[in-house]
């Protein structure tokens, strides 16, 4: 048994620090239970690493899930954690995607419907789709965030093109109309 | 072996062997080699089952994905219960297999090995026989795994009347775990035990 001798000398030295002991859980990944690194959150609190949160995602495409509650979880609804300090001035991710960006709501946010949702792990996604209702009304009723590109800049390649379609589609239509006129 | 599951295997070997609930649920785990992949673990039998009193070993290996893949485990010790194969120990259990998460940890998957073992789920059966009998004639079920508890995992309560007829069947001729086997299998017949046995 030489493992339980391992284990009394560690709780020896738990003993002498305590608090940091504490604090270490806290912080520590649901994966591979050390301090996180390049930590991100999911939508129902739980904290990883964002490379081994990514390995989790990707042993198992077809259903992610939380390692802890199983809750959805995917790749677009984790948040990084930016703490002030960094820790690995150099980043060794250059095999991984890099962790997902942050993203920034809109203040107006608080709305009736938000408290809704967020609370329960389990019925996350049904709370979500009532939250974001009224938004995705307003997005298509008003041409809110409107995806489509705006003009080309003049004397670009592209905007000679679309000046020749228009064209050809203002000779179309107007042989169509004679073509009207004379069947 | 990947970095990561060796780190994670001596973290989790520091909780289980650190945390209160080893002494009150009865649960182990030790090395096998060095280099963490075998580990041998042990769960008491749960109390108020037929499997209070014993002891039952598993044999745990760490695949190199650990935690991204379950560890495999099966049971040493030999036990009647409908999710773990009496031949060979294979449990089915689902999150030792898909139902797997990697926040999961060796003490969580012994407490839930603990925990089938209270539980059983004979619709989804490891062992088609025993769970047969779980269903069909859970008296029987009750004392065969009882029976096995003293036999195979030291358990504390002998039944007379089955080691009897274990004892007659060894006098037969017949090896030991055969005989309990089919004595098992056919709700302690002992003619059909033995008819079962020499076919």
């Amino acid at each position: 048994m030489n493992t339980a001798t391992g284990a009394s000398s560690t709780s020896n030295d738990d003993r002498q620090s305590p608090n940091e002991d504490d604090q270490n859980g806290t912080y520590e990944c649901n994966i591979c239970l050390e301090t996180a690194n390049d930590p991100v959150v999911s939508m129902c609190g739980h904290l990883f690493c964002w490379s081994c949160l990514h390995q989790w995602l990707e042993t198992r495409p077809n259903r992610q899930t939380c390692p802890v509650c199983k809750a959805g979880i995917s790749k677009d609804k984790v948040i990084p954690i930016y703490g002030r300090g960094n820790p690995n001035p150099q980043d060794p991710r250059e095999k991984l995607p890099p962790r997902p960006a942050g993203q920034r709501s809109e203040p107006e946010t608080s709305n009736p419907f938000q408290n809704f949702g967020f609370g329960g792990d389990g019925n996350f996604q049904f709370s979500f789709g009532i939250g974001a209702f009224p938004f995705g009304m307003f997005a298509s009723t008003f041409n809110l965030n409107d995806g489509r590109p705006g003009p080309p800049s003049p004397n670009s390649p592209q905007q000679a093109e679309e000046q020749f379609l228009s064209k050809v589609f203002l000779w179309v239509a107007i042989i169509f109309i004679f073509w009207l006129l004379i069947a | 072996m990947a970095n990561i599951a060796e780190q994670r295997i001596k973290r989790e070997f520091r909780e289980v062997v650190k945390s209160d609930e080893v002494a009150a649920c009865n649960i182990k785990v030790e090395l096998v080699n060095d280099n963490f992949t075998e580990l041998r673990g042990e769960i008491g039998g749960p109390p108020d089952t037929a499997y209070e009193g014993g002891n039952f070993k598993l044999e745990i290996n760490i695949p190199e994905t650990y935690p991204f893949n379950p560890p495999q485990v099966k049971f040493v010790t030999k036990i009647w219960h409908p999710n773990i194969s009496s031949v060979t120990g294979a449990i089915c259990l689902d999150i030792l297999k898909d139902q797997w998460a990697a926040a999961m940890t060796l003490r969580t998957v012994l407490l839930s090995l603990q925990a089938l073992l209270a539980a059983a789920e004979p619709d989804d059966p490891q062992d088609a026989v025993v769970a047969q009998q779980y269903k069909d004639n859970n008296a029987i079920f009750q004392r065969t795994a009882r029976h096995w508890t003293t036999a195979y995992a030291g358990g504390p309560n002998i039944d007379a009347e089955l080691e009897e007829k274990v004892t007659s069947m060894k006098n037969m001729g017949f090896d030991e775990h055969k005989a309990r086997v089919a004595l098992s299998t056919k709700d302690w017949d002992v003619t059909r035990a033995a008819e079962y046995l020499i076919s």
